[in-house]
Protein backbone atom coordinates (compact mmCIF):
# COMPACT_ATOMS: atom_id res chain seq x y z
CA UNK A 1 0.00 0.00 0.00
CA UNK A 2 1.49 3.00 -1.51
CA UNK A 3 0.89 6.49 0.43
CA UNK A 4 -0.62 8.27 -2.81
CA UNK A 5 -3.56 5.67 -3.40
CA UNK A 6 -3.97 5.79 0.33
CA UNK A 7 -3.90 9.52 0.08
CA UNK A 8 -6.68 9.67 -2.64
CA UNK A 9 -8.57 7.15 -0.97
CA UNK A 10 -9.30 9.56 2.35
CA UNK A 11 -9.43 12.23 0.10
CA UNK A 12 -12.30 10.73 -1.81
CA UNK A 13 -13.48 9.43 1.70
CA UNK A 14 -13.70 13.03 3.08
CA UNK A 15 -15.32 14.14 -0.07
CA UNK A 16 -18.11 11.18 0.49
CA UNK A 17 -18.65 11.16 4.16
CA UNK A 18 -18.54 14.69 5.22
CA UNK A 19 -21.47 15.63 2.04
CA UNK A 20 -23.63 13.10 3.75
CA UNK A 21 -23.46 14.50 6.78
CA UNK A 22 -24.67 17.50 5.84
CA UNK A 23 -27.28 15.90 3.76
CA UNK A 24 -28.59 14.54 6.98
CA UNK A 25 -28.16 17.71 9.35
CA UNK A 26 -28.95 20.89 6.61
CA UNK A 27 -32.34 22.65 7.79
CA UNK A 28 -33.17 23.46 4.14
CA UNK A 29 -34.10 20.77 1.86
CA UNK A 30 -32.81 22.33 -1.51
CA UNK A 31 -29.36 22.36 0.29
CA UNK A 32 -29.33 18.98 1.44
CA UNK A 33 -30.52 17.99 -2.63
CA UNK A 34 -27.33 19.71 -3.66
CA UNK A 35 -25.12 18.30 -0.96
CA UNK A 36 -26.18 14.86 -2.51
CA UNK A 37 -23.98 16.02 -5.74
CA UNK A 38 -20.27 16.19 -4.01
CA UNK A 39 -21.45 12.99 -2.00
CA UNK A 40 -22.05 10.91 -5.01
CA UNK A 41 -19.12 12.53 -7.23
CA UNK A 42 -17.25 10.89 -3.88
CA UNK A 43 -18.51 7.54 -4.78
CA UNK A 44 -17.91 8.00 -8.65
CA UNK A 45 -14.20 8.66 -7.52
CA UNK A 46 -13.72 5.62 -5.09
CA UNK A 47 -15.20 3.37 -8.05
CA UNK A 48 -12.45 5.08 -10.27
CA UNK A 49 -9.70 3.98 -7.45
CA UNK A 50 -11.21 0.55 -7.72
CA UNK A 51 -10.76 0.52 -11.30
CA UNK A 52 -14.40 0.15 -11.80
CA UNK A 53 -14.17 2.11 -14.99
CA UNK A 54 -17.57 1.22 -15.87
CA UNK A 55 -19.33 2.33 -12.59
CA UNK A 56 -17.70 5.61 -12.52
CA UNK A 57 -18.80 7.08 -15.44
CA UNK A 58 -22.58 5.18 -14.58
CA UNK A 59 -22.02 7.00 -11.02
CA UNK A 60 -22.21 10.05 -13.16
CA UNK A 61 -24.62 9.60 -15.64
CA UNK A 62 -27.15 7.78 -13.48
CA UNK A 63 -26.88 9.16 -9.75
CA UNK A 64 -25.12 12.54 -10.30
CA UNK A 65 -27.51 13.25 -13.34
CA UNK A 66 -30.51 11.59 -13.93
CA UNK A 67 -31.13 10.49 -10.11
CA UNK A 68 -30.33 14.28 -8.64
CA UNK A 69 -32.29 15.38 -11.20
CA UNK A 70 -35.22 13.96 -10.55
CA UNK A 71 -35.24 15.12 -6.32
CA UNK A 72 -34.59 18.39 -7.57
CA UNK A 73 -38.12 18.29 -9.78
CA UNK A 74 -40.02 16.90 -6.88
CA UNK A 75 -38.49 19.42 -4.17
CA UNK A 76 -39.29 22.34 -6.54
CA UNK A 77 -42.89 20.69 -7.01
CA UNK A 78 -43.77 20.61 -3.50
CA UNK A 79 -42.26 23.77 -2.41
CA UNK A 80 -43.53 25.04 0.52
CA UNK A 81 -44.67 21.88 1.69
CA UNK A 82 -43.54 22.26 4.81
CA UNK A 83 -43.16 24.83 7.10
CA UNK A 84 -39.33 26.22 7.31
CA UNK A 85 -38.87 27.22 10.59
CA UNK A 86 -39.90 24.09 12.57
CA UNK A 87 -37.20 21.71 12.74
CA UNK A 88 -36.75 19.32 10.14
CA UNK A 89 -35.98 16.20 12.32
CA UNK A 90 -38.25 14.37 14.10
CA UNK A 91 -37.61 14.22 18.66
CA UNK A 92 -36.12 10.65 18.36
CA UNK A 93 -33.24 12.67 17.02
CA UNK A 94 -30.83 12.30 19.65
CA UNK A 95 -31.59 8.73 20.72
CA UNK A 96 -31.38 7.88 17.14
CA UNK A 97 -27.56 9.37 16.69
CA UNK A 98 -26.70 7.50 20.23
CA UNK A 99 -27.70 4.32 17.91
CA UNK A 100 -26.27 5.03 14.74
CA UNK A 101 -22.95 5.99 16.54
CA UNK A 102 -22.90 2.67 18.31
CA UNK A 103 -23.47 0.91 15.27
CA UNK A 104 -21.01 2.49 12.99
CA UNK A 105 -18.09 1.76 15.63
CA UNK A 106 -19.46 -1.70 16.22
CA UNK A 107 -19.60 -2.37 12.48
CA UNK A 108 -16.02 -0.88 12.12
CA UNK A 109 -14.66 -2.47 15.07
CA UNK A 110 -15.83 -6.06 13.43
CA UNK A 111 -14.46 -4.92 9.97
CA UNK A 112 -10.74 -4.33 11.17
CA UNK A 113 -11.09 -7.67 13.40
CA UNK A 114 -12.38 -9.76 10.73
CA UNK A 115 -9.16 -12.03 9.17
CA UNK A 116 -9.32 -10.79 5.16
CA UNK A 117 -8.48 -13.60 3.26
CA UNK A 118 -5.77 -13.17 1.17
CA UNK A 119 -6.63 -13.99 -2.59
CA UNK A 120 -4.11 -15.68 -5.01
CA UNK A 121 -5.68 -14.37 -7.93
CA UNK A 122 -4.37 -10.63 -8.43
CA UNK A 123 -6.92 -8.12 -10.08
CA UNK A 124 -7.30 -8.05 -13.70
CA UNK A 125 -6.98 -4.58 -15.58
CA UNK A 126 -9.64 -2.35 -15.99
CA UNK A 127 -10.38 -3.22 -19.74
CA UNK A 128 -10.55 -6.92 -19.26
CA UNK A 129 -12.55 -6.43 -16.41
CA UNK A 130 -15.36 -4.09 -18.25
CA UNK A 131 -15.52 -6.73 -21.02
CA UNK A 132 -15.87 -9.57 -18.35
CA UNK A 133 -18.57 -7.58 -17.22
CA UNK A 134 -20.32 -7.32 -20.72
CA UNK A 135 -19.93 -10.89 -21.48
CA UNK A 136 -21.30 -12.29 -18.13
CA UNK A 137 -24.46 -9.41 -18.58
CA UNK A 138 -25.71 -11.40 -22.17
CA UNK A 139 -24.77 -14.90 -21.24
CA UNK A 140 -25.00 -16.34 -17.69
CA UNK A 141 -27.63 -12.86 -16.36
CA UNK A 142 -29.30 -12.76 -19.65
CA UNK A 143 -32.72 -13.92 -17.71
CA UNK A 144 -32.21 -11.36 -14.99
CA UNK A 145 -31.36 -8.65 -17.39
CA UNK A 146 -33.88 -9.20 -19.32
CA UNK A 147 -35.79 -9.23 -16.35
CA UNK A 148 -34.69 -5.34 -15.36
CA UNK A 149 -35.74 -4.01 -18.13
CA UNK A 150 -39.06 -5.04 -17.85
CA UNK A 151 -38.70 -3.63 -14.13
CA UNK A 152 -37.61 -0.41 -15.87
CA UNK A 153 -40.92 -0.39 -18.39
CA UNK A 154 -42.83 -1.12 -15.23
CA UNK A 155 -41.79 1.75 -13.36
CA UNK A 156 -42.15 4.21 -16.47
CA UNK A 157 -45.77 3.54 -16.61
CA UNK A 158 -46.19 3.51 -12.96
CA UNK A 159 -44.75 6.85 -12.59
CA UNK A 160 -46.88 8.60 -15.59
CA UNK A 161 -50.04 7.03 -14.15
CA UNK A 162 -48.96 7.81 -11.13
CA UNK A 163 -47.94 11.81 -11.57
CA UNK A 164 -51.23 12.07 -14.16
CA UNK A 165 -53.46 14.40 -12.68
CA UNK A 166 -57.04 13.05 -12.50
CA UNK A 167 -58.84 15.70 -10.51
CA UNK A 168 -61.36 16.59 -13.61
CA UNK A 169 -61.07 17.47 -17.03
CA UNK A 170 -58.28 20.07 -18.23
CA UNK A 171 -58.77 24.10 -18.17
CA UNK A 172 -60.09 25.07 -21.02
CA UNK A 173 -57.16 27.23 -22.74
CA UNK A 174 -57.71 31.17 -22.90
CA UNK A 175 -59.83 32.19 -26.12
CA UNK A 176 -57.09 32.96 -28.87
CA UNK A 177 -59.82 36.03 -29.98
CA UNK A 178 -56.78 38.48 -30.01
CA UNK A 179 -54.34 36.62 -31.89
CA UNK A 180 -56.69 34.91 -34.88
CA UNK A 181 -59.10 38.61 -35.04
CA UNK A 182 -57.38 39.57 -38.41
CA UNK A 183 -57.66 36.68 -39.57
CA UNK A 184 -60.56 35.12 -38.80
CA UNK A 185 -63.16 38.04 -38.21
CA UNK A 186 -66.75 36.22 -39.09
CA UNK A 187 -67.03 33.85 -36.21
CA UNK B 1 -3.30 -0.61 -3.19
CA UNK B 2 -5.78 0.31 -0.37
CA UNK B 3 -7.16 -3.11 1.33
CA UNK B 4 -10.56 -3.76 1.08
CA UNK B 5 -11.36 -3.18 4.36
CA UNK B 6 -10.77 0.43 4.31
CA UNK B 7 -13.66 0.56 1.73
CA UNK B 8 -15.84 -1.55 3.99
CA UNK B 9 -15.35 0.69 6.43
CA UNK B 10 -16.11 3.93 4.90
CA UNK B 11 -19.19 1.69 3.23
CA UNK B 12 -20.16 0.74 7.06
CA UNK B 13 -20.37 4.52 7.89
CA UNK B 14 -21.91 6.13 4.83
CA UNK B 15 -25.04 2.93 5.09
CA UNK B 16 -25.08 4.61 9.07
CA UNK B 17 -25.71 8.02 7.82
CA UNK B 18 -28.04 6.97 5.40
CA UNK B 19 -29.85 5.26 8.19
CA UNK B 20 -29.52 8.35 10.54
CA UNK B 21 -31.67 10.07 7.93
CA UNK B 22 -34.53 7.67 7.35
CA UNK B 23 -35.44 7.37 10.76
CA UNK B 24 -35.22 11.03 12.02
CA UNK B 25 -36.74 13.59 8.70
CA UNK B 26 -39.83 14.45 8.28
CA UNK B 27 -39.72 15.42 4.68
CA UNK B 28 -39.69 11.65 2.85
CA UNK B 29 -38.09 13.84 -0.28
CA UNK B 30 -35.04 13.80 1.98
CA UNK B 31 -35.78 10.31 3.43
CA UNK B 32 -35.25 9.34 -0.69
CA UNK B 33 -32.01 11.10 -0.51
CA UNK B 34 -31.10 9.17 2.56
CA UNK B 35 -31.89 5.52 1.00
CA UNK B 36 -30.05 6.94 -1.95
CA UNK B 37 -26.64 6.81 0.65
CA UNK B 38 -27.75 3.43 1.92
CA UNK B 39 -27.83 2.21 -1.77
CA UNK B 40 -24.61 3.80 -2.85
CA UNK B 41 -22.67 2.63 0.37
CA UNK B 42 -23.84 -1.01 -0.50
CA UNK B 43 -22.87 -0.60 -4.24
CA UNK B 44 -19.43 0.29 -2.87
CA UNK B 45 -18.96 -2.39 -1.00
CA UNK B 46 -20.28 -5.10 -3.91
CA UNK B 47 -17.33 -3.34 -6.08
CA UNK B 48 -14.96 -3.39 -3.48
CA UNK B 49 -15.83 -7.17 -2.43
CA UNK B 50 -15.73 -8.19 -6.12
CA UNK B 51 -12.21 -6.75 -6.58
CA UNK B 52 -10.80 -8.55 -3.73
CA UNK B 53 -12.44 -11.97 -5.06
CA UNK B 54 -11.88 -11.04 -8.62
CA UNK B 55 -15.00 -12.17 -9.50
CA UNK B 56 -17.54 -10.37 -11.65
CA UNK B 57 -20.52 -11.50 -9.92
CA UNK B 58 -19.98 -8.24 -7.40
CA UNK B 59 -19.77 -6.06 -10.30
CA UNK B 60 -23.18 -7.28 -11.61
CA UNK B 61 -25.00 -7.05 -8.23
CA UNK B 62 -23.99 -3.05 -9.09
CA UNK B 63 -26.06 -3.16 -12.46
CA UNK B 64 -28.95 -4.95 -10.90
CA UNK B 65 -28.76 -2.46 -7.78
CA UNK B 66 -28.80 0.49 -10.21
CA UNK B 67 -32.06 -0.41 -12.20
CA UNK B 68 -33.98 -1.22 -8.59
CA UNK B 69 -32.63 2.30 -7.37
CA UNK B 70 -33.53 4.11 -10.84
CA UNK B 71 -36.86 2.27 -10.71
CA UNK B 72 -37.57 3.25 -6.90
CA UNK B 73 -36.73 6.94 -7.93
CA UNK B 74 -39.26 7.80 -10.00
CA UNK B 75 -42.08 5.93 -8.42
CA UNK B 76 -41.58 7.51 -5.37
CA UNK B 77 -41.31 10.51 -6.41
CA UNK B 78 -44.18 10.53 -8.34
CA UNK B 79 -46.12 9.04 -4.89
CA UNK B 80 -44.84 11.60 -2.99
CA UNK B 81 -45.95 14.48 -5.74
CA UNK B 82 -49.38 13.07 -5.89
CA UNK B 83 -49.69 12.63 -1.94
CA UNK B 84 -48.61 16.79 -2.00
CA UNK B 85 -51.37 17.28 -4.55
CA UNK B 86 -53.98 15.51 -2.28
CA UNK B 87 -53.64 16.31 1.09
CA UNK B 88 -51.21 19.65 0.45
CA UNK B 89 -48.55 18.39 2.99
CA UNK B 90 -46.04 15.84 2.95
CA UNK B 91 -44.51 15.59 6.59
CA UNK B 92 -44.36 12.20 7.09
CA UNK B 93 -45.93 12.36 10.81
CA UNK B 94 -49.00 13.19 9.25
CA UNK B 95 -49.20 10.56 6.34
CA UNK B 96 -52.03 8.24 8.88
CA UNK B 97 -54.13 7.16 6.04
CA UNK B 98 -53.37 3.87 5.60
CA UNK B 99 -52.52 3.55 9.55
CA UNK B 100 -55.27 0.64 11.37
Amino acid sequence: MDTASLLVFISLGVLTLVPALFVVNSRSIVHAGFWLLPCFLGVAGLYAALEAHFFFVTQLLIYAGAILVLVLFALMLTRNAMNPTESQSNRLKPVAALVCTAFAAGSTFILVKHPWAITTDTPKPAGVQTEALGNALIQNYAVPFEVASLLLLAALIGAIVLAKSDRGPVPEPAPLADLTSGTAGGE
Amino acid sequence: MVPTSYYMILSGILFTIGVLGVLVKRNPIVIFMCIELMLNAANIAFVALGRHFAQVNGQMYVIFALAVAAAEVSVGLGIIVSIFRTRESINVDEMNLMKF
